[in-house]
């Protein structure tokens, strides 16, 4: 490939003149050659290793490793380092060759595209990375642009043509591009080749939409715009041919300028890694430096005197010297505390969960035949942290699929359907839609219902007419008529397309257009339209209007457009219309409608001729042409006259507001930022459930000033500080974030406000003195919806959250206004729907429709969180058990770097023996069935308090680490202290131990993993088993004869595996090690999941105890009935209090007319109030009725047990009457059996919404049912009955095992089934079937008699020994005894036997006599 | 060029192309959508207490069983180093290193220790366990195949490795480790009576492991071992050359001398115990060491005191499991004992 580019100074300004290479050689611009590949053969592998090195956790390795080469410090042989380090950079150097692979065969196929260039006056094929600047090419239909064109002629007339942009924008359909005059006759080779216009523009940038510059040609001067120019990238299509001037080539094109690298996204486990990486580093080096001290005095107190043996080193000359090499020696030794791979390995479990997650068929769209997909794999475990979405509504929430609904002419709305009675008809009842067969050309699938806009049409209402003539005429639609009467629009935006199709259906038929006519066929006529300007639509502007001139010659303005926009361009006399318009158009956003307004307005001739003028000077322009165009354009459009409004529905995509139900369950705050009107927004805002009528008091901030919209967030804040609901919800905040002042008030809010902004207001509410007042107020409600946003301010919005908040965020989007927004965010979506790709490029994850959100965080995230938290704790752990040995060696190595293993089992241990099994739990662990993460949104909260990994659950992982590399090292070394082989042999040799201690850290780190891991797929069985298998085969092969033969200086341990493991002290040393690691652990966990489970321990737990498979969710075998009983906890709460359903909340916004529920709906909010609520965490009535069945085991419970409902008035602070009831789940010991034999179980069977009054019992509840018989027989009890104050509706939050309950007495219900449950089990296993208060007792005796009997026995073996060697025993009787044995050295750390440490703190019998040895008598 | 580009854009119409024709639907297996049949580990209340039912038992067991056999071991210790003062501190002084020294111990068993008695030596402080000291050996002229140590990389310069006052001749055995080797010769003597002496009978082979005095350790081939060992110097702290360290078998001199190989195996700790001699067990002695008067003839040349180290000779019989101490036995009960303890508390909450 040739190379491409050489470094230019940048430029001020870009002139190319046609035809003449010459000239523009003097320039340099670059060629038409792309490289996006990074490396060649010969500079890859130093760029890459460059590159690499650049990796703070790579230098390190490489500084370890010289380090190592210095033979007064190396402790370690080279190949521990330079193994794994070799590894890891060949395998990431593997994966950049193959990414710069592809590179170059994308790179060589573009570049050797060929391209048709005039050349000296004749088309040649050239290959598209020999075009120059300055060169006219020749494109044909359906070809590639090569390079940024100057159009300068097509097939078409006027010097049209077509192109498809979706490579560069993702906007599938065509947009037209325009030669200017001038060169659009240049039709013929011979001309184009005569032509030396000169080119001058600004120089290259990546805005697609923006061209500025100037031809210069036969001494005049020609603007140049956007529309002028075929940008590299796109496709010529419905063009035969045309020509086009290269202005900027290859790495300068727009196409290539726009592929920048992306910002790089770090997670927040990422930084806390980081931090906790530089802590250990300190940790390290105050381990070197205590090793390095210790060496220095040893060096001099005993070194010195030891030289006899062993010399120093000669570049030795002092002890601290000596000291100070060791501390290099041991920080080589130690530093596998942060091990190279956990970098590896994090990454290599990101990008299992991210292809998960494009597997995933759940997330796989049918229709769009796309699947989901992470466009960043380094951000998964982010997901499972999110605690503020930020969603766009359009064609995120809604399909995008916009639909004609109503629309209001001049005064009179159409679009509603009334029955007999008047009243307005719902959907079901609709009668037939309007038969639009009277025009041919009529789209078949276009329905409207009101059959009186179609009456209107055909009797000739002439204000009717000349709506649909605007509709037909105003708009940049293009039409393809494949045969004749089938008409396809391409619109580029789904609104117009709506527009355009209802005027072709009412009889006003857009047919087709050139640049200069529009022919449309009206009521059955063709009529051609002279075409006289556009003036087009952009987000400022908010409107566009095209001025025709019709076949009478009369000139008019046709206008549509935002109505805030619009309605003040009207003109006065058209008041009273705009009353009734507005009215309609506050209806119809009501219904979350978009809206737009129509306009017309009659030109005469000389003012449009002087008007155009204007037009083309300021188009001439060269500075500031857009503002001056806008200046002109705004000046025509005034005055106007209101011809009518539109509506058009923009439907929710399927599952919207179940999606949102679900992550507001979740704890995740959703806030709504759109560019649509405050009514359209709100109301979305409800049909999607973000309000409901549950909410207090919506907010709405519409001021203009300052002034207002401080006052109103003002007033906000204090109606929300004054209500009387003043229980706290805001528990999570207030535990994540105590100190933080800012929030801590109003965080504490009860009840659910809603706040609504509007963008002017937003403006100001973002600016720096109030951006604070206003996340405050935002972020003590339920919803926020921002309306009328720019793209910009939703980018501010979410940056304000992210900076503030410290939480994570999500932005979710479809468009190209969402992109700041999606690249602001911690995590982007994009919906790949209908608005192109943009926001798909600019994502992290992308998939086709809303609802998979809830799959990405609830499941995938929260897994990914999980897995990686987990991943963390045992990495952590493993490397702590594995180094901290070390450490403890040096204390009896004298301080000399010598390392307790064998060599190859320092490379070895991270890379082999215990890599595979944590990185097995790091990709497949679950802890509960993903059904489940669904059913129990709070089992998200973990992941937004960070609770799982975070400082203080290092520490603990720390903790434990050390405390095994203790026991892996101090219990051998009891043991080895004075044992001996069964042969008479040493035991005590240093490669015994090495092996003892090597393999017993193997077998806890395993076992330890096999503990963690909480879902045992076959591949953790392979990995973990497997794991074991190769510790040993390598063991036994690294200790063999045959290796030791060929290299008897590198394998020194031969034989030692055979003979140590054959040994059964060092089997019994291992297992003891193993128990007295792991036991405490499991206990930990035990008595945590029996005293403080979290939510998932008890969903998981559930499931297990019901024997759930947790695929099918069959019911298996019979599940022994006793474990039934323990769990069944769940009956229907006792019917609510009378007169539950209140009057509707003060404050809530009624709703206006019943509006149908979406589809796969849930049941009407009021079903549920005679039902008993499902049991669900926080759960609202209108929320998913389902998650409380799943609760239910299938087959019917067996046992009931008691709920007790109290009232929250009664609960110190209660107030929050809203949330009056809860449900504490309570059992008393026997609850299970007080139910009466006759009595029915106070549960639905399966499957059934919610249950009905009690049936009876399942059959196969026998024991449980006799047991139930034998007690004693009692009605349920209820908790004592309640007054009942006014507004409490339903059943609004049931508190569900959630530890962090608010609730003074929050855990109480938990603890007690808890430990209830365990004493039960207990119960069982003793097989005591009721132990009273005797058999207790007698159980207590025995433990205590247990205990003391051992007591008795350790102490008595040890002062029989003490004695013994007090009175001589067979030591030395008879002759004075030197030294008895056994009493020598009794402080200090001289091996001794275990029984002096174990049994002499005690205190029995170490008087002081005892332990002062008897003096030494002499020698004879 | 000096942007680097992201090639997205143009590998995604790639993608686009290519899979135009296939769906995308992911493949339904087990492992894309995460329903790999899998056991799911609960830690339940059941199995937690009968786990360590079980294990408390198990170790209770296994206690209870050590510690009854650590005591039926018979051991008895005498440091030596006090006891044998006169020479200690002749050895203080390396000039005297070719004068003898003898000491003699008389110690009373009251018991007979039955079977097997092992006799070790047992060094106080003395380091074997120092990185440089483990490294200062060649295993390759151990073995006999580099007598010269020619292969042997040396990192840096290793103390005795070529005799420094003899031209630099490579030293066999070289190295720190065979050049401090444990040279007292201890002998038992059994006193019948005041007036009869008889030594105990020892047996000097069998000591050893035997992957190491049939792999780890080999003799240079040749006809007779002074002529394999020629061009080679002794170790400077030697008084005589390894090939004539036991000239009564041959089996037992040059590297295959089974004192030298024990010593070569270097300890763990700072204090260790290495087997010296096995008693041969017959005539008097088939039983195994009956009660009686005893005495340890001992030549004192290893010098302690230098390093404030201590000496002694331990005469010890074994069990099933090894000479095995309190210790595991201790700390097996002591964890037996403390799981029904555990799960006492767990399940009495009743």
């Amino acid at each position: 490939m040739a190379l491409c580019a050489k470094k230019r100074p940048p430029e001020e300004e870009r002139r190319a003149r046609a035809n003449d290479r010459e000239y523009n050689e003097k320039f340099q611009y670059a060629s038409n050659c792309i490289k996006t590949s990074k490396y060649n053969i010969l500079t890859f592998l130093p760029v890459n290793l460059f590159e690499q090195f650049q990796e703070v956790a790579n230098t390190y390795f490489l500084f370890l490793l010289i380090l190592q080469l210095i033979p007064q410090v190396s402790s370690l042989s080279w190949f521990t380092t330079i193994v794994p380090l070799v590894l890891v950079l060949a395998i990431t150097a593997v994966k950049d060759a193959t990414d710069d692979y592809f590179r170059h065969k994308s790179d060589n196929q573009v570049n050797n595209r060929q391209s048709q260039v005039l050349i000296d006056g004749s088309l040649q094929q050239e290959q598209w990375m020999n075009v120059r600047v300055g060169d006219i090419i020749k494109l044909e239909n359906n070809q590639f642009v090569a390079a940024d064109l100057l159009l300068l002629s097509s097939s078409e007339p006027h010097g049209l043509c077509y192109i498809e942009t979706a490579e560069l924008d993702g906007e599938t359909n065509m947009k037209v591009r325009q030669a200017i005059p001038v060169t659009s006759e240049l039709g013929d080779i011979s001309r184009l080749a005569k032509f030396d216009g000169e080119v001058v523009c600004e120089p290259p940038n990546n805005k697609l939409d923006k061209f500025s510059g100037a031809l210069y040609w036969k001494e005049s001067k020609f603007p140049l715009s956007n529309q002028n120019m075929l940008l590299r990238g796109c496709v010529l299509r419905n063009t035969e041919w045309c020509f086009g001037l290269v202005v900027f080539a290859g790495p300068d094109t727009k196409l290539m300028q726009n592929s920048g690298r992306t910002k790089f996204k770090r997670t927040s486990i990422d930084r806390l890694m980081n931090t906790l990486v530089l802590w250990i580093f300190g940790f390290l080096v105050c381990m070197g430096v205590i090793l390095a001290i210790g060496n220095a005095i040893w060096e001099h107190e005993v070194g010195t005197r030891f030289q006899v043996y062993l010399p120093w080193d000669e570049a030795v000359d002092s002890a601290f010297f000596s000291g100070f090499l060791s501390f290099w020696s041991y920080i080589i030794i130690l530093n596998t505390v942060v091990p190279i791979s956990l970098y590896v390995s994090v990454e290599v479990i990101r990008l299992g969960h991210s292809y998960f997650i494009n597997w995933d068929r759940k997330m796989f769209c049918m229709k769009k035949q796309t699947p989901a997909e992470a466009r960043t794999t380094t951000l998964n475990e982010e997901l499972g942290q999110v605690e503020y979405v930020f969603s766009d509504k359009t064609g995120t929430l809604t399909q995008n699929v916009m639909v004609f609904h109503k629309c209001s002419v001049r005064g009179r709305s159409y679009g509603d359907v009334f029955d007999v009675l008047g009243h307005k008809a719902e959907l079901g009842e609709r009668p037939q839609p309007v038969d639009f067969s009277f025009n041919p050309l009529a789209d078949k699938k276009f329905l409207f219902w009101d059959p009186t806009l179609l009456e209107a049409v055909k009797v000739g209402d002439p204000h009717t007419h000349e709506f649909f003539r605007l509709l037909s005429l105003c708009h940049t639609v293009m039409s393809e008529e494949k045969n004749e009467g089938e008409l396809y629009y391409k619109a580029q935006s789904p609104d117009e397309g709506a527009l355009v199709t209802a005027a072709r259906n009412f009889g006003f038929v857009f047919r087709s257009r050139t640049p200069k006519t529009i022919t449309v066929h009206e009521m059955g006529t063709a009529v051609t339209y002279q075409l006289l300007a556009i003036l087009d639509f952009n987000n400022i502007r908010k409107r566009m209007s095209v001025i025709v001139r019709n076949p009478e010659g009369r000139i008019r303005l046709y206008c549509k457009g935002a109505d805030t926009i619009l309605l003040d361009r009207l003109h006065p006399s058209t008041q009273e219309l705009l009353n009734t318009t507005t009215d309609h158009l506050n209806e119809y956003a009501g219904e979350g409608l978009r809206t737009l307004v129509l306009a017309y307005k009659d030109l005469d001739e000389e003012y449009y001729e002087e008007w155009a003028q204007r037009r083309l000077q300021a188009s001439l322009a060269q500075d500031s042409r857009e503002d001056r165009l806008a200046s002109v354009y705004e000046e025509v459009e005034s005055d106007m006259m209101l011809l009518g409004a539109t509506a058009i529905e923009d439907r929710l995509q399927q599952g919207v507001p179940e999606t949102i139900a679900l992550l507001t369950l979740a704890n995740i705050k959703i806030w709504v930022l759109t560019g649509d009107k405050q009514e359209t927004a709100v109301n979305i805002g409800y049909s999607c459930k973000m309000l409901t009528d549950d909410v207090t008091e919506v907010f709405v901030v519409t001021g203009h000033t300052v002034l207002e919209v401080r006052e109103e967030l003002r007033k906000a804040r204090e109606k929300m500080m004054d209500s009387p609901h003043t229980v706290g919800n805001g528990f999570t905040c207030q535990e994540k974030r105590p100190s933080s002042k800012l929030t801590s008030v109003l965080e504490a809010v009860a009840g659910e406000y809603a706040l609504v902004i509007n963008g002017h207001s937003l403006a100001h509410a973002l600016e720096a003195d109030m951006e604070l007042e206003f996340l405050e107020t935002a972020c003590a409600c339920k919803a926020v919806i921002c309306c009328r946003v720019t793209p910009l301010q939703k980018a501010q919005v979410v940056e304000l959250v992210k900076k503030h908040k410290k939480a994570v965020t999500l932005a979710i989007g479809d468009g190209a206004n969402d992109v700041s927004m999606i690249k602001t965010a911690h995590i982007g979506v994009g919906i790949s729907g209908q608005e192109g790709i943009q926001a798909v490029l600019a994502s992290d994850y992308s998939f086709s429709q809303f609802k998979f959100l809830q799959r990405l965080l609830l499941v995938h995230g929260r897994w990914s969180y999980l897995r990686m938290c987990k991943f963390l704790c045992y990495f952590f752990y493993k490397n702590f058990a594995f180094t901290m040995v070390h450490f403890w060696f040096g204390f009896f190595c004298g301080f000399s770097a010598q390392t307790v293993y064998d060599q190859y089992f320092i490379t070895l241990y991270n890379i082999v023996y215990t890599s595979l099994p944590v990185l097995a739990m790091g990709v497949f662990d679950q802890d509960v069935p993903e059904q489940r993460s669904m059913e129990y949104p709070k089992l998200y909260e973990p992941g937004q308090l960070n609770l799982l990994f975070n400082k203080r659950e290092f520490f603990i992982c720390i903790a434990q680490g050390i405390y095994a590399s203790v026991l892996v090292f101090f219990l051998p070394y009891g043991v080895f202290a004075e044992a001996a082989r069964d042969d008479g042999a040493q035991l005590a040799d240093y490669q015994s131990f090495a092996v003892t201690v090597a393999t017993s850290l193997v077998i806890v780190v395993s076992v330890q993993i096999g503990l963690d891991t909480g879902y045992w797929t076959a591949i953790n069985h392979f990995f973990i088993w497997g794991s074991l298998a190769v510790y040993f085969a390598i063991l036994f092969a690294m200790h063999s004869d045959g290796l030791f033969r060929m290299f008897p200086n590198q394998f020194r341990f031969v034989g030692n595996a055979q003979s140590s493991l054959a040994q059964p002290t060092v089997w019994l040393t291992i297992a003891l090690t193993t128990v007295v690691c792991i036991l405490p652990v499991v206990a930990f966990r035990f008595l945590k999941l029996s005293l403080k489970p979290d939510l998932s321990d008890t969903v998981s737990a559930r499931l297990s105890a019901w024997g759930w498979d947790p695929v099918s969710e069959s019911p298996r075998a019979r599940v022994p009935a006793l474990r039934a009983a323990w769990w069944s906890r769940e009956i229907p709460p006792p019917p609510l209090c009378p007169g539950g359903s209140g009057p509707p909340p003060r404050g809530v916004r009624p709703r206006r007319g019943p509006s149908p529920p979406p589809p796969g709906a849930l049941q009407p909010a009021g079903e549920e109030e005679e039902g008993p609520a499902p049991l669900h965490a926080e759960a609202r009535p209108h929320q998913l009725p389902p998650l409380g069945l799943r609760l239910r085991p299938p087959g019917g419970l067996r046992g009931a047990h008691h709920v007790r409902q109290e009232h929250a008035a009664q609960l110190p602070g209660a107030g929050r009457l809203r949330h009056a009831l809860r449900l504490r789940l309570d059992r008393e010991p026997a609850q299970e059996e007080e139910r009466q034999p006759g009595q029915p179980p106070r549960q639905a069977p399966e499957g059934g919404a919610p249950p009905p009054p009690p049936a009876p019992l399942p059959a196969d509840s026998g024991p449980d049912r006799a047991q139930a018989q034998n007690q004693k027989q009692k009605g349920p009890r209820l908790g004592p009955p309640l007054p009942c104050p006014g507004p409490v509706g339903r059943l609004k939050s049931l508190y569900f095992f959630t530890p962090s309950d608010p609730h003074p007495r929050g855990r109480e219900p938990l603890f007690l089934n808890y430990t209830r449950m365990y004493r039960r089990e207990a119960r069982d296993l003793l097989g005591l079937a009721c132990p009273s208060r005797r058999v207790r007792l007698s159980l207590i005796c025995v433990c205590v008699w247990f205990h003391f009997v051992f007591f008795i026995w350790q102490v008595e073996g040890a002062s029989e020994r003490l004695l013994c060697c007090r009175r001589g025993g067979w030591s030395t009787g008879g002759y004075p005894p030197p030294q008895p044995p056994g009493c020598t050295g009794w402080l200090g750390w001289d091996p001794c036997p275990g029984l002096r440490l174990l049994v002499g703190p005690w205190g029995w019998w170490s008087t002081e006599e005892d332990l002062v040895p008897s003096e030494s008598p002499s020698s004879p | 060029m000096s942007q680097k580009y992201n090639p997205i854009t143009w590998r995604t119409k790639m993608k686009k192309t290519s899979q135009i024709c296939q769906s995308k639907l992911p493949d339904n297996t087990a492992l894309k959508q995460q329903q790999l049949p899998a056991y799911r580990l609960q830690l339940s209340a059941t199995g937690v207490l009968s786990g360590f039912f079980a294990t408390g038992a198990f170790c209770l067991g296994v206690g209870i069983i050590l510690i009854l056999s650590a005591k039926s071991i018979k051991e008895i210790e005498i440091k030596y180093t006090k006891i044998c003062a006169n020479c200690a501190e002749l050895r203080e002084d390396a000039i005297n290193f070719d004068k003898e020294c003898t000491c003699s111990i008389p110690f009373y068993l009251s018991e007979t220790m039955q079977g097997n008695v092992y006799l070790y030596y047992k060094l106080y402080g003395f380091y074997q366990n120092l990185y440089r000291y483990i490294l200062s050996r060649s295993n390759s002229q151990l073995v006999g195949t580099d007598l010269k140590v020619r292969l042997y990389l040396i990192w840096y310069n290793t103390p005795f490795f070529k005799d420094q006052s003899h031209n630099g001749t490579p030293i066999a055995p070289c190295g720190a480790i065979a050049n401090s080797i444990f040279n007292d010769t201890i002998i038992l003597s059994y006193n019948l009576n005041s007036s009869i002496h008889m030594e105990v009978p020892m047996l000097r082979s069998g000591i050893t492991w035997w992957t190491d005095k049939y792999v780890k350790f080999r003799n240079p081939s040749a006809i007779n071992l002074s002529s394999a060992f020629t061009g080679t110097a002794k170790p400077p702290y030697w008084s005589k050359p390894v090939y004539e360290l036991d000239l009564e078998d041959t089996e037992n001199n040059g590297f295959l001398n089974d004192d030298f190989i024990v010593w070569m195996r270097t300890a763990a700790f700072p204090t260790f115990k290495k087997l010296y001699r096995r008693l041969n067990r017959v005539q008097y002695f088939i039983e195994g060491l009956p009660a009686g008067n005893y005495s340890f003839n001992i030549t004192y040349n290893f010098p302690v005191t230098r390093f404030k180290g201590e000496k002694s000779v331990v005469l010890s019989t074994l069990t099933w499991s090894g000479g095995s101490s309190l210790f595991l036995g201790l700390a097996y009960t002591v964890t037996g004992s403390s799981l029904p303890g555990r799960n006492y508390r767990l399940s009495n909450n009743c």
